[in-house]
């Protein structure tokens, strides 16, 4: 069995990867983020970063985590309806400044954690930069 | 008694605008706390501004030293979206411009790292020797800095004279050969200013999820030229130099010898640099709608571009860059840990951190 189908039995999820624009990805379904970094640590895979994207419309937003197993780029996908979703800094001590910076970028809340500023300062207004307002 | 100490945002131990709260007892730091955004310029945002040509030479402008890098992710990203492939030509020309820049970023860190470590003279040979990797790069792009190399599908400009290039990268060997190594690697100055201080043991460095020489001076052999090849890597022979300290020492060692791998690297590819195009034939080609991401080991390690295209735009929808310092660059907080205060502005030099990139 390859590293990444011992990945989706861990995490128990049927659907194929796909690898697509130099990822390999696999859509987590119903698993959290949390379940998916628990599993990424055990298989002691290394965190890259978390892509945030606004969508269009009411749409909300959609997250990508990327772990890097042995020069392979893994892509988790995660749509946002609302502003939030739980933060995996605890488990992950690599996420810090990322979930730091999309939440002042975009105003995303990683719930069950603490924020000091990253890039803005004193005054700056969270989300001026990235996130787009509605009309 | 323990009291903070502030380092920055502009302060003489430090390169760029950032800032490190130390709480120390007496001499020693006990933690820190580090804080960035000194140059946050907004390129992300500004990207989606530009088209698919100005959004090349506007990455070029994320850093000084690795621009060349910067454009050259961004492009194999749009490649992916655009399904162009560079012809061979380009890919040897795209390695031997990264190792140049490599070795480029590399001579000017050990030029302010010996300077910081009170070692003038070898921060006057550093900064020659520099001078010299510079005046190869303008002999080959016509520019020391943003070097308008990259584009979609290939370069912009070609290495009409491989021998006269090649001639002045074994000058090159030859000179860091006889004074730079050798002096990182056995001078006694250079130990006893960094052996044993800023230690980031493997499983930290594990933890933190750094990248590029201070995770391979940890222990860790990860490097995307041979993990993940890109351009004409996997054409290469190099070796991935590893180190176990953890400490400065282990940095110092491990760029001293990727300068002697580039420089390997470099003979290898010019020797090789196959005949033909040096890009894609036609101006025109189609954006397919989607995100593609690339990743490349830049001097301070992995940089890693995602770019999103909507149909019809010509414009990105949006850019993310993960840039190698904004991953290291939390470490410096275990690395400081237990150090001495005199002993920070090295620890935190030793990362070779580019706040420019960090902060975008």
């Amino acid at each position: 069995m390859s590293p990444l189908e011992s990945i989706s039995e861990r995490l128990g999820i049927t659907e194929p990867w796909v690898e697509k624009g130099g990822v390999h990805w696999l859509t987590p379904g119903a698993k959290s983020v949390r379940e998916v970094a628990q599993a990424m640590n055990e298989f002691h895979a290394r965190f890259v970063t978390i892509t945030a994207y606004q969508l269009p419309g009411d749409q909300g937003f959609r997250l990508e985590y990327h772990w890097d197993l042995n020069g392979q780029l893994l892509g988790f996908p995660f749509q946002l309806a609302g502003n939030s979703i739980e933060s995996i800094y605890d488990l992950c001590e690599a996420t810090d400044w990322i979930e730091r910076e999309i939440h002042e970028g975009f105003v995303i809340d990683f719930v069950g954690r603490e924020y000091e500023p990253l890039l803005l300062r004193q005054g700056d207004t969270p989300g001026v930069n990235l996130r787009e307002e509605k009309k | 008694m323990s009291y903070k100490i502030p380092m920055g945002p502009y302060h003489p131990g430090l390169e760029e605008p950032y800032k490190l709260d130390m709480i120390c007892e007496g001499e020693t730091v006990q933690d820190a706390k580090l804080r960035i955004g000194f140059n946050f310029r907004g390129i992300e945002h500004l990207a989606e501004t530009r088209n698919y040509i100005q959004v090349i030479a506007l990455m070029e402008r994320v850093c000084g030293i690795c621009s060349n890098i910067h454009t050259l992710t961004l492009c194999q990203a749009m490649e992916g979206l655009t399904g162009l492939t560079p012809p061979p030509r380009a890919k040897y020309i795209r390695v031997i411009m990264a190792e140049l820049e490599r070795l480029h970023s590399h001579v000017l860190w050990a030029g302010i790292a010996a300077k910081l470590m009170g070692f003038k003279t070898m921060f006057m040979t550093c900064f020659e020797l520099r001078e010299k990797v510079m005046d190869v790069l303008q002999a080959i792009s016509g520019n020391r800095v943003n070097y308008s190399m990259n584009r979609i599908g290939g370069v912009n400009r070609d290495i009409t004279d491989p021998p006269a290039i090649l001639a002045l990268v074994e000058a090159l060997e030859a000179e860091m050969a006889r004074t730079v190594i050798p002096i990182f690697t056995t001078s006694s100055t250079a130990r006893s200013r960094c052996a044993g201080i800023g230690v980031l043991t493997m499983e930290r460095a594990i933890s933190c999820g750094v990248v590029g020489p201070v995770a391979r001076a940890s222990g860790l052999p990860q490097d995307l030229r041979r993990a993940a090849p890109y351009a004409a890597y996997d054409e290469m022979e190099f070796d991935v130099p590893v180190q176990p300290d953890g400490d400065v020492r282990a940095r110092l060692l491990v760029r001293a010898l990727e300068i002697m791998e580039s420089c390997k690297i470099l003979r290898q590819a010019l020797a090789k640099l196959p005949p033909g195009e040096i890009h894609t034939e036609g101006e025109k080609f189609p954006f397919i709608t989607g995100t593609a991401t690339s990743r490349v080991e830049a001097p301070r390690g992995e940089v890693m571009y995602s770019v999103s295209w909507k149909e019809g735009s010509r414009n990105p929808a949006r850019v993310h860059v993960r840039t190698p310092t904004f991953a290291v660059m939390p470490a410096i907080r275990w690395m400081v840990q237990g150090a001495r205060l005199a002993d920070t502005p090295l620890i935190q030099a030793s990362i070779d951190p580019c706040y420019s990139c960090t902060d975008r």
